[in-house]
């Protein structure tokens, strides 16, 4: 049944074996030997601050969505990395490898990589920013936020969170160990058909590409799930859908996305799966199957996906602005139906990513107009926020720079974006650097509103502010590193420069590729002040406490709990009586007013099984890739037993009396200005976590 | 954190359910079986089966939809009447426009012309291929 694999296997290790190592490539043994140092450095750190034991307890197997946010948005910021360091091999491979004589090195014609590896980077580089970066970046900051913003004590499902977590840190660590362990997929992030079949990718980089998107889509789903059925269902007494917070409707509708499009993924990767290892024809070429079917199926999740990443980032930016303008938001039931509506849209608009491969042209010219449709949604929400900040009082602080940076962004991007849309117009920049440096605009606007949302939220969770000097130097370089590669990227896409060149054959591109070289150089730069703004505000923290409204005029939920917020977000959950309720209660000078009586909180109990299910999945991943029967079956059976085991588990939850809360609430020092600070907290998040 | 009880049997799905849940599985089971058949077997020609499967697989998601996802437009569950607003609209978008794109794709792009017609493959594949630019 399965199908016949060329090249050597054997049933203890499948297709692995040593050559599969890389270990005569100079560029991989080196990222190796950073790998293994950075986890020297980590390990030696958490062994001699002896911090394996809340490692343990207070992480890996913390079921609070403050915790598992934070780790997701590590493990975003981890694989931001790596696929920042893709782009550099990128840009520079092209610098270098322009017109027949140019020099090549370590074994590359022209430039430093081959093709062979050129297909991958570029490959891992889009899988690994739209799911391993963008989307555990925005999942986390929607764990984060959406429990405070409604009052809730957790997630709906805090054990499903805690699995959605693993499996999405599984598939990353998945496109890690491709790096060190075999090779990665070559036919682009989306996969173009049929390069990712078994006859023309006979390796195994298609199966890691594959079983890592699986994993990453599974736990999005059920991520998704979770946080639907929070809002839906968790919100405080008084939270009507009338008052819930623009940021909570913006994740309620991409997470309405990510239910109804991600199953199509998982299924679509299935059926290659079994193209790939029973040798079905779902997607070949002949035999009864049909290329495009897998464009098809792919894009009917491909697209609603760009807009499942870009709603959340829509509903930051909707946060800050009137934040930072001092009003409230313009037109609350516009916003709200226009990220309902960006949701509906997105599922009739697919087509648009082929507009090139043979549909007929009213099928065409149908999707041209609903993708352009998308257009009056996102303008709502543009004037939206221009009336917001128009006669507002601007304070131009760091969130306040990226969001309205980020605006910018959405412009040149949108306008582009319905330049593809028109299907005459896509027929000349298809497939070229135009669409490339179309969708940098709109993700690098998710980038910004991300960094937005970070500076903004980080004293709520961390308790103290981050620094602003060299913030905003940061802020400069990384917006004039985004000029600087992108406008060349677009010009280049207008003189026809085509996508994924390993190698530029025309010279009078190289200029351009140069300056763009000069971009990511800068972007390199700004890296540095990011981290000097790390250091610093670490450093300086105790200056920068914050109280319960870090700016002051904030006006949600979420800023009326403690900062950093305690493991049970509120003591007492609040009654809720106007959409901004912080602005509402300030205005009604009831903000400081602190609760009669506590009552007993009911709060989920740590469990060591989503990390145990993470690692099973890895191995079963891992098992499938390299064809080892028996790890995957062992893997896969493990985690059956260990869900049964789950399920018979009836002690999942306790209870901190309510003494205990009015004791860890009177331990949190009020300042007299009537802005409570917590005491002497180090600056982690959990603060005071006791009774478990 | 919604918690209400520990026993799965007590939860209203499952009590409401009064057995729709063999019948969908058994339903699911036969529905496949007989498509798997059909393939397999080479029963029909191309362009049938290809209707016949569709046919089959329209019925298997009802039977889902209705047995196991109880989407109906009932009061008391407004959460089932949501998701089948939710369920049709998408159904319509992306079997719909699906099937519209590929209606007419085969002639422009010459692709499997098998589809097109009942001959055996081979025989077919020739024919295809010279009415194919149409
Ligand atoms: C105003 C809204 C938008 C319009 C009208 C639009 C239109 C388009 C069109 C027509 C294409 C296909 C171009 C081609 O391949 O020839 C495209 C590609 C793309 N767009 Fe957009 N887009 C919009 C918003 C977005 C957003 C919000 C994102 C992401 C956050 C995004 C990400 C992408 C990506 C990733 C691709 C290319 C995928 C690939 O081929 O690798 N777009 N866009
Ligand atoms: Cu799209």
């Amino acid at each position: 049944m399965l199908v016949h694999i060329d090249g050597p296997w054997s049933p203890l290790l499948g297709r692995l074996a040593l050559s599969e190592i890389p270990y005569k490539n100079p560029i991989l043994v080196g990222t190796f030997v950073f790998a293994m140092l950075v986890g020297v450095v980590l390990v030696g750190l958490a062994t001699y601050l002896g911090a394996w034991r809340t490692l343990w307890r207070d992480w890996l197997t913390s079921v609070d969505h403050k915790k598992i946010g934070i780790m997701y948005i590590l493990i975003g910021l981890v694989m931001l990395f790596r696929g920042f360091i893709d782009a550099v091999m990128m840009r520079t491979q092209q610098a270098l490898a322009v017109g027949p004589r140019s020099s090549g090195y370590l074994h590359a014609l022209h430039g430093y990589l081959t093709p062979y590896h050129f297909g991958q980077i570029y490959t891992a580089h889009g899988t690994i920013m739209i799911l391993f970066a963008a989307t555990p970046l925005l999942v986390g900051i929607m764990n984060i936020l959406v429990p405070l913003q409604i009052g809730a004590r957790d997630m709906a499902y805090p054990y499903l969170n805690a699995v959605s977590l693993w499996l999405t840190a599984a598939g990353a660590a998945l496109v890690m160990a491709s790096l060190f362990i075999g090779n990665f997929a070559h036919a682009g992030w989306f996969g173009i058909v049929p390069v990712m079949e078994l006859p023309y990718s006979p390796g195994v980089g298609v199966d890691y590409w594959m079983w890592a998107f699986q994993l990453s889509s599974i736990g999005t789903t059920l991520g998704g799930i979770n946080l639907l059925a929070t809002i839906v269902k968790m919100r405080a007494p008084g939270m009507t859908w009338g008052r819930l917070p623009i940021f909570t409707w913006a994740s309620l509708s991409a997470n309405l996305i990510s239910l109804t499009t991600f199953p199509v993924l998982t299924v679509t990767l299935a059926l290659l799966a079994l193209d790939r290892y029973v040798g079905t024809h779902f997607y070949t070429a002949g035999l009864g199957g049909n290329l495009m079917l897998y464009n098809d199926l792919f894009w009917i999740w491909g697209h609603p996906e760009v807009y499942f990443v870009i709603l959340p980032a829509f509903g930051m930016i909707s946060e800050i602005i009137p934040t930072f303008s001092e009003k409230p938001l313009f037109g609350y039931l516009g916003m709200v139906l226009a990220s309902l509506g960006i949701a509906g849209v997105s599922w009739g608009v697919w087509l648009h990513h082929f507009f090139t491969m043979a549909a007929a042209p009213a099928v065409n010219a149908f999707f041209s107009i609903t993708t352009m449709v998308v257009g009056i949604p996102t303008g709502v929400k543009v004037f939206n926020w221009a009336f917001t900040m128009f006669r507002g009082r601007l304070r131009f602080e760091l969130p306040m720079m990226w969001a309205s940076a980020a605006l910018f962004l959405l412009l040149v991007g949108g306008l582009t974006g319905m330049m593809n849309a028109f299907a005459t117009n896509d027929y000349m920049v298809h497939n070229s650097v135009f669409v490339v440096a179309h969708f940098h605009m709109m993700l690098l606007l998710i980038v910004y509103a991300i960094f937005g949302g970070v500076n903004y939220w980080f004293p709520k969770v961390f308790g103290f502010r981050l620094e602003q000097r060299y913030g905003k130097m940061f802020f400069w370089l990384f917006t004039a590193g985004t000029a600087v590669v992108f406008i060349p990227m677009f010009t280049l896409g207008f003189m026809g420069m085509t996508r994924r060149l390993d190698y530029v054959a025309f010279p009078q591109w190289g200029p351009l590729l140069d300056i763009e070289v000069a971009g990511i150089a800068i972007y390199a730069l700004s890296v540095v002040f990011l981290l000097a703004q790390l250091y610093v505000s670490f450093r300086d923290r105790a200056q920068n406490r914050a109280g319960l409204d870090a700016w002051e005029t904030s006006r949600n939920l979420e800023w009326m709990t403690h900062s950093p917020v305690p493991f049970y977000n509120f003591a007492v959950t609040p009654e809720i009586h106007a959409r901004d309720e912080r602005a509402w209660r300030v205005e009604h000078g009831v903000d400081t007013v602190r609760p009669e009586r506590y009552e007993d909180i009911h709060m989920p109990r740590n469990t060591a099984l989503p990390l145990g299910l993470g690692l099973l999945s890895f191995g079963l991943a891992f098992g499938l890739v390299w064809r080892i029967w028996w790890l995957a079956s062992v893997c896969a059976a493990m985690i059956v037993v260990l869900i049964v085991i789950r399920s018979f588990d009836n002690d999942t939850d306790y209870t901190i009396p309510a003494q205990d809360v009015e004791r860890m609430e009177r331990d949190i020092r009020d300042v007299p200005s009537g802005r409570p600070v917590t005491g002497d907290v180090a600056g982690g998040v959990p603060a005071f976590r006791e009774g478990v | 954190m919604t918690h209400t009880t520990d026993n799965a049997w007590q939860h209203p799905e499952v009590q409401l359910a009064s057995g729709g849940y063999v019948v969908a599985y058994v339903a699911g089971l036969v529905l496949m079986g007989l498509s798997l058949w059909i393939v397999r077997g080479h029963v029909l020609a191309p362009m049938e089966t290809g209707i016949a499967i569709s046919a089959l697989a329209g019925l298997a998601a009802l039977i889902q939809c209705v047995l196991l996802l109880h989407l109906n437009i009932s009061e008391t569950q407004i959460w089932h009447t949501v998701a089948l607003i939710l369920f049709i609209p998408l159904f319509i978008l992306a079997i719909g426009l699906s099937s519209w794109m590929f209606h007419g794709l085969y002639r422009r792009t010459m692709l499997m012309p098998a589809a097109h017609v009942s001959a055996p493959a081979t025989g077919a594949q020739a024919a295809g291929a010279m009415k194919a630019p149409g």
